[in-house]
């Protein structure tokens, strides 16, 4: 195989129709591959206001041009589709070694539309494909449909799958593969959708590069530069479990449905705590940081819980929102969402919305099948994430996420649903990080961080200068460095973290342009032009489906309640400029006021087709 | 030595705005001292309780990271330091 295969899988699940098609030249050089073919290709397939859920709508399942390779932390894969949750674009990053594996497989991604009358499995082999039944399969557990197909299609076999929330059509179902998710905008809703349990892969490992000597010199320097950088022996040994020793004095980490920016007793939560359940680690393909840390509850009501996790985002989820600080609940929580196949984020800020609204006496007793809904009450919480995912009792409203489940109690709920364009919104307050806070408003897919994190505003990073955290329309030019930047780097689905290691500057081009032999790349203007190419088509792809200014906003409690630091920084802030922010944020982009790309800048980034979608 | 702490914005609301400051010592460590010396709620941020620098934080010197002799880095007259935050959030 090569590093860019230049075919793609169309599989029709309606039908069983299986193509192999080209990905042609011009496409290659225009979007590079990950997230270029992701909504290059969908794009194209879909058609305006189509029913997510339907068997219309189309998912793919997408690698990156340096997949498989031996390159560190660039063998990541992607899901993209039309979000359930939120109706806009959705694209959701995983790592583990699925992404190899279907670039071993001979494909740069897969195409799946229709619908399969009965639960399916797409078995993926080199250059072939087969759609199997799944009824054995269905209501297993991810973790359980995994080892079985492994076990059936042999070691060389990796599965992406849904669990019951997927079945069970929880709109933020997560795709997972080994014990990594695809979690976000309910990419695992539209696989239940389809019927679709699983793709599985079996491929030996074999790749060619278009210079393969060049390229492996250039992994040998990236080698040495992740070795050298503190980030990399920091991330080595902690992952992401410190990140809230950080965000907590910081005043960013959001609790009790974001009333609060700093958790009391937060240092019950510590890294240093989390490394009292450790029992070991993990890693993406071809990463030798093997961030990942596994954490096993060995005692107390949780006793066998385990988890390879949780992240910094889990964590979170299941601590901050509803103002527990039980480590082993967050340990139970994260393996249940894992093995159900469900957002930990999404979840987590769905039970703490419950929380309040139960608070608020919004919801009683009699609505939640007997639960009390305290705050601090992680008993009630792991209780709700089954019956979320089995939408049973109380579960079945709170599957469809806090947008909806707001619409439906009415009586003033919607102040209280933390979500933008209904994405549920992850472990940054918006109020105290605010490039984050307008990353979330202007995001493609809603409110997630992954979009357009500020690494200036929480790290302190001087690139590409350094900010105030507390600034508003002065910042418009960070929100739109950080977005493109995401989207340039995940042309080739490479590991956010990575960028803090030193390589990417210096190396990315060169790496892409040894692998695929696209001359184009040599010049790293190109990389960030097509970075903000693929910004634009998915905000075409959003205002084809009737998202304008309108939706590019923030949750009221952000627009009109100040902020609760308990003595970190940031008491009293409030997003007061959201309008003014968004004028500066369109011109700056190149849109129009009403938030609409102008068609002299899809003319400019080569999107001129475009242009007759946005009405012009 | 003479040296120049570039203060970063996680730090802003201890230096009361401070975003610049002078320090002196003859190695990286010890202008961090004196820095904590001029800002004393600093020192929580940066040293852990047995007073070891946080692996969570990177010291730039002169824009490159002093990684990994850190504290012992020898400093000259006119150079800068800058500290930044190594945290990742998935």
């Amino acid at each position: 195989m090569t590093a860019i295969t230049r075919k793609f899988l169309k599989v029709n699940l309606s039908n069983g129709e299986v193509v192999e098609a080209p990905i042609i030249e011009q496409v290659a050089i225009d979007f590079i591959g990950g997230s270029g073919f992701g909504i290059s290709y969908l794009y194209q397939e879909s058609k305006p206001h189509t029913d997510p859920l339907s068997e219309h709508n189309t998912l793919l399942v997408v690698t990156g041009p340096l997949a498989g390779t031996n390159a560190q932390t660039v063998s990541r894969w992607m899901v993209c589709t039309k979000s359930p949750l939120t109706g806009a674009f959705a694209r959701s990053v995983c790592g583990a070694d699925f992404g190899a594996w279907l670039k071993f497989s001979g494909y740069d991604f897969i195409m799946i539309e229709g619908k399969a009358e009965r639960p399916v499995y797409l078995h993926v082999a080199e250059n072939s494909c087969q759609i199997k039944s799944a009824d054995e399969l269905w209501g297993k557990s991810t973790l359980e449909t995994q080892e079985r197909l492994i076990k059936l299609h042999g070691k060389n076999t990796r599965v992406a799958c849904i669990g019951q929330a997927g079945e069970n059509l929880v709109k933020y179902a997560s795709v997972a593969s080994a014990r990594r998710t695809a979690s976000r905008c309910g990419g695992g809703t539209v696989m239940g959708s389809k019927n679709l349990k699983a793709v599985a892969i079996t491929a030996q490992k074999k790749l060619q590069l278009q210079d393969p000597d060049t390229f492996n010199k250039l992994v040998k320097e990236q080698v040495k530069l992740l070795r050298a950088s503190k980030f990399y022996h920091h991330h080595k040994d902690v992952g992401t479990t410190t990140t809230h020793d950080v965000t907590n004095p910081l005043g960013i980490y959001p609790v009790r449905n974001f009333r609060y920016g700093q958790q009391n007793d937060y240092e019950k939560l510590s890294g240093e705590e989390y490394r009292k359940f450790r029992t070991g680690d993990f890693s993406c393909y071809s990463c030798s940081v093997r961030c990942g840390k596994k954490h096993h509850v060995k005692s107390g009501p949780y006793a066998g819980s385990f988890s390879n996790g949780p992240e910094y985002e889990s964590i979170w989820a299941f601590s901050g929102p509803i103002d527990n600080t039980t480590i082993e609940a967050t340990i139970a929580a994260d393996q249940l969402c894992d093995d159900f196949g469900m957002d930990t984020i999404s979840t987590g800020n769905t039970i703490g919305f419950a929380y309040e609204l139960y608070e608020r006496g919004l919801l009683t007793k009699q609505d939640t099948d007997g639960l009390e809904l305290t705050w601090g009450n992680h008993s009630a919480m792991i209780d709700l994430i089954k019956k979320i995912a089995r939408r049973e009792g109380i579960g079945n409203l709170l599957a469809e996420g806090t947008m909806r489940v707001a619409a439906a109690i009415g009586k003033g709920a919607e102040a209280y649903a933390i979500n933008v364009k209904g994405l549920e919104l992850p472990a940054y307050e918006p109020r105290g990080a605010k490039c984050l806070g307008f990353n979330y408003a202007t995001s493609n897919i809603g409110g997630s961080h992954g979009y357009g994190y500020a690494p200036q505003e929480v790290f302190s990073s001087p690139i590409p200068r350094q900010v105030d955290r507390f600034a508003e329309v002065e910042n418009a030019d960070i929100v739109i460095y950080n977005q493109n930047e995401r989207a340039t780097r995940e042309l080739g689905i490479i590991c956010a973290f990575s960028g803090m290691m030193g390589w990417i500057p210096e190396l990315y081009g060169k790496l892409l342009l040894a692998a695929t032999g696209i001359d184009q790349i040599a010049d790293p203007g190109y990389l960030k032009m097509v970075g903000e190419r693929i910004v634009n088509l998915e905000r075409a792809f959003n205002v084809r489906n009737g998202f304008g200014r309108k939706q590019d906003t923030l949750p009221q409690r952000f627009l009109q309640e100040p902020l609760h630091t308990r003595g970190a920084p940031g008491e009293g802030q409030m997003i007061r400029a959201l309008d003014a922010f968004l004028d500066q944020y369109y011109k700056m982009r190149g849109w129009t006021p009403d938030g609409i790309p102008s068609p002299q800048k899809l003319d400019e980034l080569g999107l001129s087709y475009v242009v007759k979608d946005m009405g012009w | 030595m003479r040296v120049q702490i570039k203060i970063p914005p996680f730090l802003f609301q201890i230096t009361k705005g401070v975003k610049l400051t002078n320090v002196t010592g003859n190695t990286v460590g010890e202008c961090l001292e004196d820095f904590v010396a001029q800002f004393p709620p600093a020192k929580k941020l940066l040293f852990n309780k047995d007073n070891k620098l946080f692996g969570h934080i990177e010291i730039f010197l002169n824009g490159v990271s002093t990684f990994p002799e850190e504290l012992e880095k020898p400093v000259h007259d006119g150079d800068t330091i800058f500290l930044l935050y190594l945290l990742s959030g998935g």
